[in-house]
């Protein structure tokens, strides 16, 4: 049975990360895989720019006309239809930040709707650390807007917490805490935790419930920015000595 | 306190309700959209007015009207959207209005690109808009960075009665970083303290107390008073407001000097140039305008030091005040590129290999 994977969730939250994790495990394992890049709201970090690592792994690749190409005005192509009309093992949707970007989805509510029963994957990746996502009063709501944008129902949660290159053990257990509460008040349940290996086995370590974990899914960094590699000092208050010529 | 994954544009925008702003007037252009979407969303949670113009020109002037009242305002756009705000701006100058103007630099000129640049130095820090005015221009090399200056730049906006500017780019607005947002300032106008601001004013109150807020001076003698009073005012803020950063610079044989963005790929390259053994320090202007002439002479005519390297992401524009600051006393050169494309540390080590080998 065809497998589709929508990911939805806060500007920030990793939705590309996750998805391109997604399809690769998914390559992996020999499935026929579809990635639809459906960002239509920010012209940055689109899983377009990793085109190349995808179809290297034998994954098809769905773009916005015109993405990648310095012009701010995408549109979508007729090709997303391909999720649908062709035979795939598993198809990953990115869809872009917030309730705008769900908009998106709105488009293909019929076709999501004649999918069978079971198929259809709709995932909320969580981050507490966004500042739009930081409370779960905040989670709700942008849970509930997105639902109502996109016109499909969440399925489950993704707890996907960290603080790029500063991420600590804290991250995963803080989101763990605020997602749990987010779950229980919704019904919705924690589909996957994710996060780089060491960190995710630590985290599973601590012995929490499994209810409100989900399914473990270690995770490799794919969407380095150029400044990865030379952005020192990584964030928050510095250290820099400075000097101001009136003496403090 | 607890750190927040921010990207640039929410952070700074953010810093800037913080800081006491409830006005925010602009117009979309990337790469800054994500600031007006922040404070479309933001401002009317803290009791403030967000308002997206019909164009950069409205925006300027509805900062101009709004900085009137006293209140802290802020406008934001990138490269040719703040090209438009030029004549506004200069009229806030005029007026001596504080209020924060952000500039997200992009490549250009005209259209240019979206990618993140330098280009706009001149336009900042030696004028733009018309007439004898000076902006306090800030750099900020990261997002924190960012947050902090916009943290003090309304009580220095104040201070001064001047308007600031952010000298940002694409990457800063752009990236995301870990960062410690500070507590919100409770900030109201206080008519005591802007007694320039027009706060209220009606029949039978006292004249003198009347305030108005103007550029224009008919006579040339008014204007020549106005004029003068402004540059006694530029005269305090150079000797107070000059901000920087030496990064090993204290036994180093060459300078790189650099701001804003392009300075964190330097400050890497000066660790892996160190690492190789080569004394390299670098200057971080963090104010622009004042530009810390001074202190950059002073690093830089140490008998250490045997030449410095200017590099930017345009055709050498801090370049030149660089040069006023160092007044020949020891050789200079340039590395930069002009399409938004930023220098990379190996780049900037093979400069300073090469300079160091007297190519």
């Amino acid at each position: 049975m065809k497998k589709m994977v929508v990911l939805i969730g806060n500007y920030g939250s990793g939705k590309t990360e996750l998805a391109l994790n997604f399809a690769f495990k998914a390559a992996e394992r020999g499935e026929r895989t579809e990635l639809i890049d459906l960002d239509m709201v920010n012209t940055f970090f689109r899983l377009t720019e990793r085109g190349r690592l995808a179809r290297l792994r034998e994954i098809r690749v769905v773009s916005p006309n015109y993405a990648c190409s310095g012009i701010e005005s995408l549109s979508v192509p007729a090709e997303v239809q391909s999720a649908f009309a062709m035979d795939w093992d598993t198809v990953i949707f990115d869809v872009g930040g917030d309730a705008v970007g769900s908009t998106a989805l709105g488009r293909y509510h019929q076709d999501f709707m004649e999918l069978p029963e079971g198929s259809l994957e709709v995932l909320n990746v969580v981050n507490i650390r966004r500042p739009l996502a930081g409370t779960v009063e905040k989670i709700l709501r942008l849970q509930e807007e997105m639902q109502i944008h996109g016109r499909l129902k969440i399925t489950g949660m993704i707890n996907n917490t960290n603080l790029a290159q500063m991420t600590t053990d804290a991250e995963l257990r803080d989101g763990y805490e605020m997602i749990r509460e987010a779950s229980e008040k919704t019904g919705v349940p924690v589909a996957y935790t994710s996060g780089k290996r060491e960190l995710l086995e630590r985290f599973l370590a601590e012995g929490h419930d499994p209810r409100f974990i989900g399914t473990p899914l270690p995770i490799d960094t794919y969407m380095q920015r150029d400044w990865d590699s030379w952005v020192k000092g990584l964030g928050g208050p510095s250290e820099q000595v400075l000097f101001t010529s009136a003496g403090g | 306190m607890a750190l927040t994954l921010m990207k640039g544009s929410e952070a700074i925008a953010e810093a800037a309700i913080r800081a006491g702003a409830r006005f925010f007037f602009g117009y979309p252009i990337t790469p800054q959209t994500e600031i007006p979407e922040y404070m479309s969303a933001r401002m009317p949670e803290v009791g403030g007015c967000f308002l997206q113009a019909e164009s950069e020109i409205a925006a300027i002037n509805m900062v101009y009207g709004a900085a009137g009242t006293g209140a802290r305002v802020i406008t934001s756009s990138s490269s040719p959207g703040v090209s438009l705000k030029q004549e506004g701006i200069s009229y806030c100058a005029g007026a001596q209005l504080p209020c924060v103007i952000l500039n997200v630099m992009r490549g250009g000129p005209g259209l240019g690109n979206i990618q993140a640049s330098q280009a706009d130095y001149f336009q900042g820090v030696k004028g733009g808009g018309n007439g004898d005015y000076h902006l306090l221009t800030y750099a900020p090399s990261s997002v924190q960075e960012a947050i902090d200056i916009m943290m003090f730049a309304f009580e220095k906006a104040e201070k001064y009665r001047m308007p600031v500017l952010f000298l940002a780019d694409g990457i800063i607005a752009q990236m995301m970083e870990p960062v410690e947002m500070p507590e919100m300032v409770d900030y109201k106008v206080d008519p005591e303290k802007k007694p320039w601001a027009c706060t209220g004013w009606k029949p039978g109150d006292d004249p003198k107390k009347r305030g108005v807020i103007n550029s224009i001076y008919i006579d040339t003698e008014s204007l020549s008073v106005h004029n003068e009073e402004l540059q006694a005012i530029y005269a305090e803020a150079k000797k107070n407001e000059q901000l920087w950063e030496c990064y090993k610079t204290e036994d180093a044989e060459f300078i790189i000097t650099a701001f804003g963005t392009v300075a964190r790929v330097v400050k890497t390259a000066v660790d892996e140039l160190r690492e190789m053994g080569v004394k390299v320090g670098l200057f971080r202007p963090i104010s622009v305008w004042p530009f810390p002439y001074e202190p950059l002479r002073e690093t830089v005519l140490r008998d250490s030091v045997k030449a410095v390297l200017d590099v930017e992401v345009n055709e050498g524009q801090m370049l030149e005040d660089v040069r006023l600051a160092i007044e020949g006393g020891k050789p200079v050169e340039f590395f930069g590129h002009l399409g938004s494309q930023f220098p990379t540390t190996g780049e900037i080590k093979s400069k300073i290999l090469e300079m160091k080998e007297g190519k």
